[in-house]
């Protein structure tokens, strides 16, 4: 599917500190990018580079120091913590390193979890988004298990499908592979390129260049600054999600 | 968020852990249970007294023989001071009427081979005016038998199913010490007056009675005060200690040889309990719910840090503070809501099985219910739960998401 060209995300001269007991700390200097909609990006660096850092801020879990960051063409640098949350609610979604599923919960009651806090998704269309979700990383016939129940793949796919079930308009994936065996790794890595063809905009956070080639760009983090914004490199095709069953 | 949605999080919350949800609220059910067991039994007790006062007559006063002892003691036994004399001049007062002198005749009482010991009176026919008491079956005692000192016997239910089990008693010959007395009718229940059995009794002519003892005194007078009881008592005490050559200008009661008690005094004696019972029940509500909320804000405080990831995954797909701060606010008003229905339950299950109990000993004692005292207990236990709950439920709301999706 070819990416529509319009920018989803434009940082201008972005700058994050922390102030910690009258002490600055830098994390991040004058980032410019630009994603677009469709695009599938790595954002790659060490550990302690801020590319965590950057990725909080893009998807409103975090607030910059100062610059721009423009998402959809809109200014967000003044947005209170309900706008952040709605945005967070209907935009923009998650996928963590350590999963986060709730315990004691089941793979259907995880999924639901962010149809809760939606402001527009209609209660009677829950169910079916849902499902739809959970079908698409293929744990239909698990729906009912709880997430002690499940393998670390199995448990990822959940969260993705969580990530999924909102339709928004990007997906974090931090570290999506980080606890996970190689053969879970690619199957996680599948589901995510799947929806990348489906049309979502992915954004990933790795310190892995073989999980980050799963991308269509990279882009390297070094000490709070871009290093390198790459799109020659040799691309990863992970499995079919046909294996994830 | 849906107020539906923030109930069912927060019942998921509840239920996810039940043990845990079951220590939390332990204190509140052990809190809203004391208090609906105490104000049951406090309602069943209220009951008996109200018996008691309604079964003494709304004007109804009684004079005996004794001596007001300091702390509220009395002395009855032994006492010889209210006589016959006495008891002619007391008719003569304006201030009263209906007097009706007892005399206790003592001795085992027995129907063939069947023995009992009821209290038997030697009464006159206006005891049953002051005593409201009428009968189940037969006729009570009139002037005729006063009269005449008849012997004859009127008995009370218990006492009537001692001696004659489901028999019919009338006209049948029972022996009181060694003079038979014919039965001649049989008296409504009173239930329990001071807590004395009153239907285990035998009722005998006044005449009679005193035919048999040669008793030169009256062991307690009964009667009805005609205008107010302030006169009537004044005008007792006065009369008595005149005759009895008291001199107690200071109404010193220790100074008597006779006591006056009034009905309106165990209405006060009620009243009076009642207080005091509220009293107390408010106290072991106020303890016993501030301890229940205390350990509800440790716990909830505990279940914040420990959700603290949940949180942070909530706030990342989308929770307002809002939607955290409501959601743990229910839940530690849901856990003292179902805390205090398991307490409501509990207590009125365990007030039940006392009631059952003490019935054997105090027949008139009823299992009771105070609506008013259980629905404040209840309430009192949500709102526990609504103010306990706010700090957890703060501390939860105000967590960073990035911090919370972080904590280990």
């Amino acid at each position: 599917m070819t990416p529509i060209q319009s920018p989803l995300i434009e940082t201008r001269g972005l700058y994050k500190s922390y102030e910690n007991d009258g002490v600055s700390t830098p994390v991040l200097f004058d980032i410019n990018l630009t994603i677009k909609k469709g695009e599938f990006v790595s954002i790659m660096g060490p550990s302690g580079s801020g590319k965590s850092t950057l990725m909080h801020i893009l998807g409103f879990l975090d607030m910059h120091s100062s610059g721009q960051y423009l998402f959809q063409g809109n200014a967000t640098g003044t947005m209170t913590d309900n706008e952040l949350a709605r945005i967070r609610a209907t935009r923009v979604s998650f996928v963590f390193q350590a999963f986060n599923l709730l315990p004691r919960t089941t793979v259907y009651e995880n999924v639901l979890l962010p149809l809760l806090y939606h402001p527009s998704i209609r209660v009677a269309d829950r169910k079916k988004h849902t499902l739809d979700a959970i079908a698409t990383v293929g744990l239909t016939d698990r729906k009912d298990f709880y997430s002690s129940q499940l393998s670390g793949g199995q448990k990822q796919r959940v969260a993705i499908a969580r990530a999924l079930v909102t339709e928004p308009d990007v997906i974090f994936a931090d570290e999506p592979t980080g606890n996970l065996d190689s053969q879970s790794g690619i199957a996680v890595m599948s589901a995510l390129q799947k929806l990348h063809n489906d049309g979502h905009t992915i954004i990933l956070v790795t310190h892995e260049h073989e999980t980050a080639r799963h991308a269509e760009r990279i882009l390297h983090i070094k000490d709070g600054r871009i290093d390198s914004d790459s799109k020659d490199f040799k691309r990863v095709i992970a499995t079919t999600t046909s294996s994830l069953k | 968020m849906r107020i539906s949605d923030t109930f069912s999080s927060a019942l998921k919350g509840v239920t996810t852990n039940p043990s845990r949800s079951m220590l939390t609220m332990l204190g509140i059910i052990i809190g809203v249970g004391s208090v609906v067991l105490m104000s049951a039994i406090g309602a069943s007790m209220k009951g008996v007294i109200v018996g008691q006062i309604s079964s003494l007559g709304a004007k109804s006063m009684v004079v005996f023989p004794g001596k007001e002892e300091g702390g509220g003691g009395q002395v009855m036994a032994g006492f010889n001071s209210l006589t016959f004399d006495d008891l002619e001049k007391l008719k003569r007062l304006d201030s009263i009427d209906t007097v009706a002198p007892i005399v206790f005749l003592k001795g085992t009482v027995s129907y063939g081979r069947d023995e009992a010991s009821p209290q038997v009176l030697g009464v006159t026919p206006e005891h049953f005016i002051t005593q409201v008491t009428d009968v189940e079956e037969g006729r009570l005692i009139d002037q005729t038998d006063i009269d005449g000192a008849s012997a004859v016997a009127l008995i009370a239910p218990d006492a009537r199913q001692k001696l004659f089990g489901e028999s019919d008693p009338m006209g049948k010959r029972v022996k009181i010490g060694d003079h038979l007395f014919t039965v001649i009718g049989v008296t409504k229940p009173l239930g329990t007056q001071f807590f004395q059995n009153a239907d285990d009794r035998i009722y005998v002519p006044f005449s009679t009675a005193r035919q048999i003892t040669g008793q030169k005194y009256i062991n307690q007078i009964t009667m009805n005060a005609t205008q107010g009881f302030d006169l009537a008592v004044s005008d007792i005490k006065y009369l008595l200690r005149q005759r009895h050559d008291i001199d107690n200008p200071d109404d010193d009661q220790k100074k008597d040889d006779f006591i006056v008690h009034t009905s309106e005094e165990a209405g006060a004696i009620l009243a009076g309990v009642s207080l005091g019972l509220t009293a107390f029940i408010t106290t072991i509500a106020a303890i016993s719910l501030l301890v229940g909320g205390i350990g509800i804000m440790n716990i909830m405080l505990v279940s914040v840090t420990e959700r603290t990831r949940e949180i942070g995954l909530r706030k990342a797909v989308g929770a307002k503070s809002r939607d955290i701060l409501l959601q743990f606010l229910t839940e530690s008003i849901l856990l003292t809501v179902i805390g205090g229905l398991i307490g409501m339950l509990g207590g009125l299950a365990l007030a039940f099985v006392i009631s059952v109990f003490v019935k054997g000993i105090l027949s008139t004692y009823a299992f009771a219910v105070s609506i008013p005292s259980v629905t404040v207990a209840f309430l009192m236990a949500a709102f526990t739960g609504l103010v306990f709950g706010i700090s957890p439920a703060r501390k939860a709301a105000a967590l960073h998401p990035i911090e919370s999706l972080r904590y280990e």
